[in-house]
């Protein structure tokens, strides 16, 4: 596994504090993208049936690390003032930049907002002021660390490291895995499914990624098997004509005794002196290049599937946000207390973040292209070696060919 | 002692008036540490009596032998390797390289280490002329890097077809001179065709071709 993301999500209300009216009828009131894209103005990871029709304007939004909030790895949110929250940012947020704005706050403000379940108000400093360039965003959402978005929970439970989760996803190194993950998953911790916890993979990002370098590979292929028939071709009507160039030379030696077979030994050896350069260089260019085609390829790929996910973006269904009734969620261990249901954890294979090919020619790739490319060779002598075995030193010599 | 049998070699060809037949039951011996000249006149077929004994081309009856070996059996690349070597009329050396290289390529035939200059000076060619591109050097130079070549080669048996063709009669004397050198010295067979008949006077012994006949 290469990293995991949990989310917390709830609301809350202030009188003091006057918010954002929204652009878009119907947008999301959460942040994520992901667990609650959803779902308007957020909701309390625990909220139980009564609860869950209580809803506040100022949306809660709880992450473990900042760089899994959706818009910053679809890199449509960037910081404006002051920074980013982390694990130990205890009581700090998070705020948009028209939401400043319109309350008069700035990096280092305090503000109070109450929590829509046990009306307690809990103070907050504004740590970073963002600002972001999606449609459907929610100027209302506050994000803050794990253990402050706790305090806007239902419970005080939270005091004893026990909270709900919305959404937790896992980034494996390698979406073959995933199914053997999902599988020891349920087997260690049972108690998912006696609460109606579903896990999901998802490698359809990875999947498009791949695929759209496989089909690259696939078109590879078949250039590869044109170039090399034509490099026979050329490369024998290029040895064809020098040895028709060279053939008073070649008259002359056969002249003083050298053996046809020396002579077209001479040719091979000449053409495998070039080749073997020509071999080394490109292995050297050819594996810079396949970096960095690869790599445009994969960023188009990227560029291409992060404005998919854009347009899905709050689209019903699209992804399941859920609740859990208690547990605790601060490692994954803790996991097997997470109680709930609808809780959809997706495992996604791939990120746009930190995404990098890993392109790397083995030493059978560089044997397979020497290979291919004496064999290349051998093919494009066998013509002019037919020729040179024609040769006869005196009619050569006299002029008559 | 080292011979070069000649034994009822015919020698024919095919154009569009049918079959000509070139050389008939040419016979002819020829002895290690001596010159031959063979003269004719134009049309005697010469030439093709030379490239017959130098493997340049095959018979159609007869056989060549050397020393009790026959041609058929060494096989044409092997004996003008091992047994011939052939100073052209028209010289045939390899315009993009020196003179010098010239006849280090018949040295390197043989796998010896010899400095090839030792063979263009006995030629008369001074070290500046063996650094020289073929293309710069006239006629008569280009004629004694050919001889050079030949003498390079080690064979026991050295064939020139018209040798002093295109030399003034300073060089013409010293060519013939290192002929006569190759054959009586070094122990050679030396054969020249010819129509001079300054180099025939100096041959051992003279063999006319006539229609095809020699005598």
């Amino acid at each position: 596994m290469k990293d995991y993301s949990y989310e917390l999500s709830s609301s809350a209300n202030s009188a003091d504090l006057d918010v954002v009216e929204s652009k878009n009828e119907g947008a999301p009131g959460g942040g994520f993208g992901d667990g609650m894209s959803g779902m308007p103005g957020g909701r309390s990871g625990n909220s139980s049936d009564d609860d869950s029709k209580l809803e506040g304007d100022i949306t809660i939004s709880g992450i473990n690390a900042y760089a899994y909030i959706s818009g910053v790895q679809n890199e449509t949110f960037t910081i404006k003032d002051g920074e980013y929250f982390d694990e130990d940012s205890n009581d700090k947020a998070m705020i948009s930049y028209e939401f400043a704005e319109l309350n008069y706050l700035k990096v280092g403000s305090k503000f109070k907002i109450k929590n829509i379940y046990t009306e307690k108000e809990i103070e907050l400093e504004v740590i970073g002021i963002y600002d972001t360039s999606e449609e459907r965003s929610n100027a209302n959402a506050i994000y803050m660390n794990i253990e402050t978005a706790a305090k806007f929970l239902g419970s005080d439970d939270y005091k004893d490291g026990k909270y709900n989760v919305s959404n937790v996803n896992y980034y494996m190194n390698n979406s073959d895995k995933a199914e053997e993950f999902v599988e020891k998953v349920n087997a260690d911790f049972k108690e998912l499914s006696e609460n109606k916890m579903k896990m999901a993979i998802d490698t359809s990002e990875y999947d498009a990624m791949s695929g759209s370098i496989e089909s690259v590979g696939s078109f590879a292929t078949t250039i590869l098997v044109i170039v090399i028939v034509a490099a026979i071709i050329i490369v024998t009507l290029i040895v064809t004509i020098n040895v028709k160039d060279r053939r008073y030379e070649m008259g002359v030696l056969l002249s003083l005794g050298a053996h046809k077979r020396n002579i077209i030994g001479q040719i091979a050896t000449e053409l495998l002196i070039v080749g073997t350069l020509g071999f080394v260089l490109a292995s050297i260019s050819g594996t810079f290049l396949a970096k960095a085609m690869g790599q445009g390829i994969l960023e188009s790929q990227i560029t291409a599937s992060t404005q998919q996910s854009e347009r899905n973006f709050g689209r019903p269904g699209a992804q399941v946000g859920g609740s859990s009734k208690s547990g605790g969620m601060p490692s994954m261990p803790s996991m097997s207390d997470t109680g709930g249901q609808n809780m959809k954890q997706r495992i996604t294979a791939s990120r746009n973040q930190d995404i990098k090919l890993d392109i790397n020619a083995t030493p059978i790739d560089f044997l397979l292209l020497f290979v291919t490319g004496y064999l290349v060779i051998i093919l494009a002598l066998i013509l002019p070696s037919v020729n040179v075995l024609r040769y006869q030193p005196k009619e050569i010599l006299a002029g008559k060919e | 002692m080292s011979t070069l049998k000649v034994e009822d070699v015919s020698y024919s060809y095919v154009n569009a008036s049918g079959e000509q037949q070139v050389l008939k039951n040419v016979s002819a011996e020829f002895k290690e540490g001596k010159m031959y000249a063979i003269v004719g006149e134009s049309g005697s077929r010469k030439t093709t009596f030379l490239s017959l004994i130098s493997a340049l081309d095959k018979m159609q009856e007869g056989d060549i032998k050397y020393n009790r070996k026959s041609l058929r059996k060494i096989g044409g690349s092997e004996f003008r390797l091992k047994y011939v070597n052939i100073v052209f009329q028209s010289y045939n050396l390899i315009k993009y390289m020196t003179a010098k290289e010239n006849v280090e390529v018949a040295i390197d035939f043989d796998n010896r280490k010899v400095d090839a200059n030792t063979y263009l000076k006995q030629v008369g060619l001074s070290e500046e002329e063996g650094g020289r591109l073929i293309g710069k050097l006239s006629g008569g130079q280009q004629q004694r890097v050919a001889i050079a070549r030949a003498i390079a080669s080690n064979s026991p048996i050295i064939v020139a077809d018209e040798p002093t063709g295109n030399l003034d009669e300073d060089t013409e004397e010293k060519i013939i001179e290192l002929f006569k050198d190759l054959a009586h010295k070094d122990k050679k067979i030396v054969i020249i065709v010819t129509h001079s008949k300054k180099v025939a006077e100096h041959a051992d012994k003279i063999l006319r071709l006539r229609r095809g006949e020699l005598s």
